[in-house]
């Protein structure tokens, strides 16, 4: 029930700021307008691309937008570009609940809502409550929960704001040093911070973070910098080391075909070790911090989105 | 080198010439793509341009760049699922066909709202055509064109389109196209493309209206988009036909369907100008010279039908009778009878015939003259219904509250659905003036801040039915507005959004307003079982709504006291209250005996036993819609079918399987 409560808060403080779709989408074309007519100075934009490999490649056929259980959205208008990931929490199975379901819906909302309304550039976590509000006005009852990470660029001040919540995550590297990263968030070892909606009755078992509770940063950017947003397939199997001495080399990229090779080798480097039984991932070194013997990759859907920028 | 297809007037004959000032230059358009940002929901993709030709217009094809008004749709406002807003665009399902969230779908399909307990009777029925409109949705373009086609991409359930209008640039609107009857009959049962064939004409239009007839509907409609496609109107012409509309008053090119008598009704503002001599002349004429005329100027075997003619005609017949005979006329129709003769103008203005007005049909004419005219005319004023008029600014506020003030004393039935020229004054003079009030009716009058935050709606005390769907209010007013109104028997708060708390409407209702009959929550917010149990003090409830209200709240023993304590239920819709459990469910089928009409949309784990149950147990039961429920897939399709056969109710379910 307390998720609907802030649900609700959230959705009349919408409508005080006037989110309704109509009445922007109208201001919306006018200013549209009155942009048009100022010349195009050089905006910011991202070169991007996505790679990924589901956890069990065999189960589950290939559908857009998804590996596995995680899932992806990039859109991009004239004012921002969007790009996001969502990690589907696994334990649902038991329940019967298709993980899957919850991220990758989240993930097309998202999508659709920075396609279709006048979204706040400066604010990613109101892109992720709307878009966790309109999973309740769906016909079909989805449910489920998944840890979520957004990123706007706003190409007028060339700035780029995050909001994350659970341990997916981004990275930003320049120059080869990481300049920008996001936190783990994690109420215990192994159960990040997750958006949700239990089936009624399983209300107060079940955790569910609100999307107030996201980190939120916001950083400048340059030309030539990389972004890097993945689940946490990604950070708990590839050291840092690696990921830099991968990313550092594609810093300034524009041509999308390069950058597309590049984002397929991480994915591929993840896949690789996480499948591995001896490495000491960062997931096993993290686990022994939390007194739990394991070692090796921890086998987990990959997801990556790599962009640079361009002016 | 640039591919150019070009007829128009003094160049080349020699290119085909079935196309006139059909310009197409590919290089141009591909360059231009290039230089346009990737902002592309609302650009018009299938824009062909060519910057070098504005003298001559083109052919374009444009999508819907915004909505300026709709009567109805099923999802919430700041949502974007099944809502308006998703008609703004290309077509984001099309071809695919099935019941999507990004689409635009209304709140009623079928007849089934008007079988319900809270259906009610149009005024003054007789205006209505004969397909009448239930919905429509007003949408704007980018580019002025003068129109050749309109398209509309329905994705589920097509057939509801019933009219086209366009607003002209000259502020009128014209209808331009209309369905018959057996258009609506051999409809696919499949995601298309409507273009029905439009009516020839000149008028320069980005602003369209769709109205929609759901009676032969099976299910919801919905639209994902809307095409217009035309020529549009160079620069130079543009500014002439932009000049004062007086100037153009004379011109009746573009009023091709409106007949002489149309155009003479408005610049005389109904009113016929006849001399007293005139009157008698004709008055003579009709009586004593007609069926000589008549003789004349027909042929011969016709001739003998008329010599045996008596001398009664219509005028000879008592006042009353004739009366009785015009209340018979739609409004229209009315007012050209007044244009017969002074006699027949005398008797066409009777009050007698003006009790129960409706401008509802006319929403395109319907002016502050008009309404000024009427004034006058109805001076036994009981109903008034102005749903839909005045949109663009036709009637002035201060007119309206003149007319009630005038009027309003005796009114019983008042009707301003989607009236948009209403203010806050208005309804204070609703509220000051109109104290006989049984029935209000201001549905789809949202407007920031909301209107209804004046204390002087709370003066009506008589009230029955009151209608606030889609439109904002203050709880306080509410709350002041039930405790005064003891006998309210309908109530409507459909979509009235997150400031209200619906558990101290709930309570509200069980201590003032035990008389419900029929209450409608669709959508609304923070209710809990607290509130559904309180509800089940108003035991003479025979209709209730709470579609999407409660959401995932745990309803406890809520339903079931509701159940036992409101027998006379007959229409009960619980769409997506996924906190029914299955133990709800058994106490539909065994207290649920009335019940006609049962929404179990989206419920979770619904069983097929149970289901039979109630199919079983609820002998009355007429509608049940298991869309989307959870145990009942396409493979049941036939099941279903042979129950919906064996108990005679009419069952839905549809769901789509993820299309990603």
């Amino acid at each position: 029930m307390h998720s609907l409560n802030w649900t609700s808060r959230l959705i009349s403080r919408a409508l005080r700021s006037s989110f309704s779709t109509l009445l922007d989408s109208a201001s919306g074309a006018t200013t549209k307008g009155a942009a048009k007519t100022t010349p195009i100075r050089s905006r910011p934009r991202f070169v991007s691309v996505v790679c990924g490999f589901a956890k069990d490649n065999l189960r589950h056929k290939y559908k857009p937008g998804k590996y596995g259980e995680d899932s992806w959205f990039k859109a991009s208008t004239e004012s921002a570009d969007v790009m996001g990931v969502a990690d589907g929490v696994g334990g649902w199975r038991s329940y019967g609940i298709d993980p899957g379901e919850f991220s990758s819906f989240l993930m097309r909302t998202c999508e659709r809502l920075v396609r279709c309304t006048h979204f706040n550039p400066q604010r990613p976590v109101n892109l992720l409550a709307y878009s966790y509000c309109e999973l309740m006005e769906q016909k079909k009852p989805i449910l489920g929960s998944s840890t979520a990470c957004v990123l706007i660029l706003n190409r007028e001040t060339s700035t780029v704001h995050t909001a994350n919540i659970g341990d997916s995550g981004f990275m930003v590297v320049r120059e080869g040093e990481i300049v920008h990263k996001s936190e783990e968030q994690q109420h215990y070892f192994n159960t990040p911070f997750q958006l949700s909606l239990p089936p009624p009755g399983h209300g107060p078992n079940v955790l569910s973070d609100s999307p107030e509770s996201a980190d939120t940063m916001s950083f400048p950017v340059q030309e030539g910098d990389v972004i890097l947003i993945a689940t946490d397939g990604v950070f708990d199997n590839v050291p840092e080391e690696l990921m830099l001495q991968v990313l550092r080399d594609v810093e300034g990229e524009r041509d999308p075909v390069k950058l597309q090779m590049t984002a397929n080798t991480l994915a591929l480097m993840a896949r690789t070790l996480s499948q591995n039984s001896d490495f000491l991932s960062p997931f096993a070194i993290s686990a022994r911090r939390n007194n739990i013997q394991a070692r090796g990759g921890k086998p987990d859907d990959i997801t990556v989105v790599l962009a640079t920028v361009a002016m | 080198m640039s591919l150019l297809a070009f007829g128009g007037g003094a160049e080349d004959g020699s290119s085909s010439d079935t196309e006139p000032d059909a310009l197409i230059d590919f290089t141009a358009m591909l360059m231009e793509r290039k230089h346009e940002c990737n902002g592309g929901w609302f650009s018009c993709g299938s824009k062909l341009q060519s910057q070098s030709h504005e003298d001559h217009g083109y052919y374009l094809g444009q999508y819907v760049l915004g909505v300026l008004d709709f009567s109805s749709q099923y999802g919430i406002d700041y949502s974007i699922s099944y809502t308006a807003a998703n008609v703004i665009g290309r077509p984001t399902k099309f071809p695919a066909y099935g019941d999507y969230p990004e689409t635009f779908t209304m709140r009623t399909y079928g007849d089934w709202w008007q079988l319900a307990p809270s259906a009610t009777q149009e005024i003054q029925a007789q205006n209505l055509p004969s397909l009448p409109t239930h919905d429509f949705i007003v949408v704007y373009f980018e580019k002025f064109v003068v129109p050749t086609e309109v398209a509309i991409f329905e994705t589920f359930n097509p057939g509801g389109v019933v009219r086209i209008w366009a607003y002209s640039i000259t502020k009128r609107w014209t209808c331009l196209w209309e369905a018959k009857p057996s258009d609506l009959n051999q409809v696919p049962h499949d995601s298309r493309r409507f273009a029905p064939p439009l009516k020839k004409t000149n008028i320069i239009t980005k602003t369209l209206r769709i109205d929609f007839n759901h009676s032969r509907l099976n299910y919801y409609t919905e639209i994902d988009a809307i095409m217009l496609c035309g020529r549009t109107v160079p620069m130079r012409c543009m500014h002439q036909l932009l000049a004062p509309v007086g100037k153009r008053l004379g011109n009746t090119g573009e009023e091709s369907g409106n007949g002489p008598i149309i155009c003479k009704l408005r610049t005389l503002k109904f009113q016929p100008s006849c001399q007293a001599n005139d009157a008698v002349k004709l008055h003579e004429f009709i009586n004593n010279d007609l069926s000589k005329f008549l003789m004349d100027s027909h042929v011969e075997s016709e001739q003998q039908k008329h010599n045996s003619t008596t001398e009664i005609c219509l005028t000879d017949l008592p006042c009353e009778i004739l009366l009785k005979i015009l209340s018979y006329l739609d409004l229209k129709s009315l007012f050209r009878m007044g244009q017969v003769s002074h006699l027949f103008y005398d008797i066409s203005t009777h009050p007698l015939l003006y009790c129960d007005l409706s401008l509802k049909s006319y929403w395109q004419l319907a002016n502050s003259e008009l309404l000024c005219t009427l004034a006058r005319r109805a001076t036994m004023l009981r109903k008034l219904d102005l749903s839909w008029c005045g949109g663009f600014g036709e009637i002035s506020p201060t007119e309206f509250k003149k007319f009630l003030t005038q009027r309003g004393d005796n009114m019983t039935h008042l009707r301003l659905n989607s009236c948009k020229f209403l203010n806050a004054s208005c309804i204070e003079t609703v509220g000051i003036v109109c104290d006989n009030l049984i029935e209000l009716s201001l549905r789809n009058c949202t407007t920031n801040p909301p209107l209804l935050n004046f204390s002087c709606l709370a003066n009506l005390k008589n009230l029955e039915r009151l209608d606030l769907f889609q439109t904002a209010f203050e709880s306080e007013l509410l709350l002041s507005m039930l405790e005064s109104n003891r006998k309210l028997k309908h109530l409507n708060l459909a979509f009235c959004g997150v400031s209200v708390n619906m558990d101290n409407v709930a309570t509200h209702l069980a201590t003032y307003n035990t008389q419900l009959v029929s209450l409608d929550m669709w959508k609304a917010h923070f209710l809990s079982a607290r509130g559904l149990q309180s509800l089940s003090r108003c035991q003479q409830l025979e209709e209730l709504d709470l579609g999407w209200c409660m959401r995932e709240a745990t309803l406890g023993d809520s339903l079931y006291q509701l159940l036992f304590n409101c027998p006379k239920l007959k229409k009960l819709f619980l769409s997506a209250m996924r906190g029914i459990t299955e133990r709800d469910l058994m106490h539909i089928a065994t207290l649920g005996k009335n019940l006609e009409q049962l929404d179990l949309m989206g419920i979770l784990n619904i069983t097929h036993e149970r289901v039979y149950d109630i199919l079983v147990h609820c002998s009355k039961l007429k509608l049940l819609d298991l869309c989307f429920c959870d145990n009942f897939m396409d493979r049941d399709f036939d099941v279903i079918a042979d129950w919906s056969r064996l108990f005679n109710v009419d069952i839905k379910n549809s769901r789509i399987y993820n299309s990603r």
